[in-house]
């Protein structure tokens, strides 16, 4: 069925699923995630595991993030990362 | 009992109100047998007066029926807006001497005169104000307890005048009445006449029981009417706010297709107002002023009230399909005019897995989706969609979009 001319064209709005949250991140000694917190207080990481980079996009705004797969206290199981281009640390549900 | 419930009531009645409404429009209809069409029957006669009457033309005809028996008789097509506000204009001048008004059909209206002694008097002022108010020639008042009495009254009244059944006198003033005068149907009317009654007193001279083994409940009620041992309270009720959405068209529509789209389009907007948040509607309207005058207006009292659209409107689309406009449409107005508290998402819910049971689950989510996102204006299911699976950036991998089923 074709559309109306005159019917306003609209795209059904598209939300991110598993957009990234702002977090705070202190670091270790050696430069790994120790403490995260998205409010007071915070948790502290128990566990580093897998550690991997991404770069992207480098031929319009490049993308460049850290990855830092992390079991908080509690056992919860999160998804880290730095954007290398801002400096800024974010939180991901693991995929 | 409430505020608003009155246990004496003055009942107003003008008779043939559609008719006389079209003739103080056009006064050569009161020299002229006249009849009004059918709103609903299209070919049928709806009122007929009192020229036309004594022609043979009676209510229910076909017009050929008529103009065979009358060939010089006026015909009206029905502009059931127009009587509709006008009678509304009727309530609202006697909502001035009573808080409580009762409107029973068009033309008949029953007000609640309890407390009204002392601002006005006796009943006969009570009456006397009334009329003052509404000075319609063909205005007939009765007064007395309970609805029934005051109609019977009412009816028995000349054009102009009242009748008063002072309290203690219901049952003598009863007696003497024919039996047309109770709310019954064809059948059962001739039954009562086959029986020999033609009288209230007639009736309730039978035994109760008598006539409620030969009547059932029906004749249980009408003999405790026609005995006066029942009273029934006149009950104002607080009128709604109505809720409509209206449009004009371009040029005038008569395609039942567009008109059946249009009603979906407005009855979507006025489900959209914010005042019907946390409301579902029970009655919902449509009216239509058509191309060459006249109008066309049908009314639906859902069983079950809905916030739906789909359930809005097919009441209003079987009545497009089988009693149409007569005529191209200009305008054309949804309105919803009677509510009922909205239930909450958990009992949205659960009818609708009874719905799942009987009609298949798909079909009751695509009701509970659309009802939820109508209640909320916002939508609050979605669907998660693939965007770009491949990407090594977790956030553009899937996306989520209202959820439509």
């Amino acid at each position: 069925m074709v559309p109306p001319a005159r019917a306003p064209l609209r795209a059904d709005p598209l939300r991110a699923l598993n957009a990234p949250q702002p977090v705070r991140v202190e670091l270790d000694g050696r430069g790994l995630p120790a403490r995260v917190a998205r409010a007071a207080g915070g948790k502290r990481v128990e566990t580093v595991g897998e550690i991997w980079r991404v770069d992207d996009e480098w031929w319009r705004a490049p993308i460049a993030r850290r990855y830092y797969e992390v079991v908080l206290e509690g056992g919860a199981r999160v998804v880290l990362f730095e954007d290398l281009v801002t400096g800024a640390w974010w939180l991901q549900r693991p995929a | 009992m409430s505020l608003l419930s009155s246990e004496t009531a003055a009942c107003c009645w003008i008779p043939l109100f559609a008719l006389r409404c079209e003739a103080a429009r056009r006064p050569e209809l009161v020299s002229r047998p006249a009849a009004l069409l059918a709103p609903e029957a299209a070919g049928r006669l709806w009122q007929v007066s009192p020229l036309a009457h004594r022609a043979g033309v009676r209510p229910g005809m076909t017009v050929g029926q008529a103009i065979g028996l009358c060939p010089s008789l006026q015909l009206c097509e029905p502009d059931p807006i127009h009587y509709e506000a006008e009678f509304a204009r009727l309530l609202a001048m006697l909502g001035a001497v009573s808080p409580a008004v009762e409107p029973a059909e068009l033309g008949r209206a029953y007000v609640g005169t309890d407390g009204l002694e002392g601002l006005y008097g006796s009943p006969q002022r009570i009456v006397a104000e009334i009329r003052r108010r509404i000075a319609h020639p063909a205005l007939r008042l009765g007064w007395g307890r309970g609805k029934f009495v005051s109609w019977v009254a009412a009816s028995r009244a000349a054009p102009g005048g009242a009748v008063v059944v002072s309290p203690g006198e219901e049952r003598a003033f009863l007696a003497a009445q024919p039996i047309a005068v109770l709310p019954l149907d064809p059948a059962t009317y001739r039954r009562l006449r086959r029986l020999g009654v033609t009288t209230l007193g007639g009736l309730a001279a039978l035994p109760e029981e008598a006539v409620a083994a030969q009547f059932g409940r029906l004749g249980r009620r009408l003999w405790r009417l026609a005995a006066g041992a029942v009273v029934e309270p006149v009950v104002g009720r607080p009128a709604p706010e109505p809720i409509v959405a209206a449009l004009r068209f371009f040029a005038p529509v008569a395609d039942r297709a567009a008109l059946g789209q249009a009603l979906d389009r407005l009855a979507d907007r006025a489900l959209r107002d914010p005042r019907r948040t946390g409301w579902r509607v029970r009655v919902v309207r449509a009216e239509a002023d058509l191309e060459h005058g006249g109008s066309w207006a049908v009314t639906a009292t859902l069983k079950e009230p809905s916030a739906e659209r789909a359930r809005l409107t097919a009441p209003l689309r079987t009545r497009l399909e089988y009693a149409p406009p007569a005529g191209a449409v200009e305008r054309l107005a949804v309105a919803f005019t009677a509510f009922a508290p909205g239930t909450t998402a958990l009992q949205l819910f659960a009818r609708d897995a009874q719905a799942a049971a009987r009609a298949g689950r798909r079909r009751a989510l695509r009701e509970a989706a659309r009802e939820i996102r109508l209640r909320l204006r916002r939508p609050l299911l979605f669907r998660v969609v693939e965007v770009q699976p491949w990407s090594r950036l977790p956030e553009r991998r899937y996306a989520l979009i209202p959820f439509a089923p």
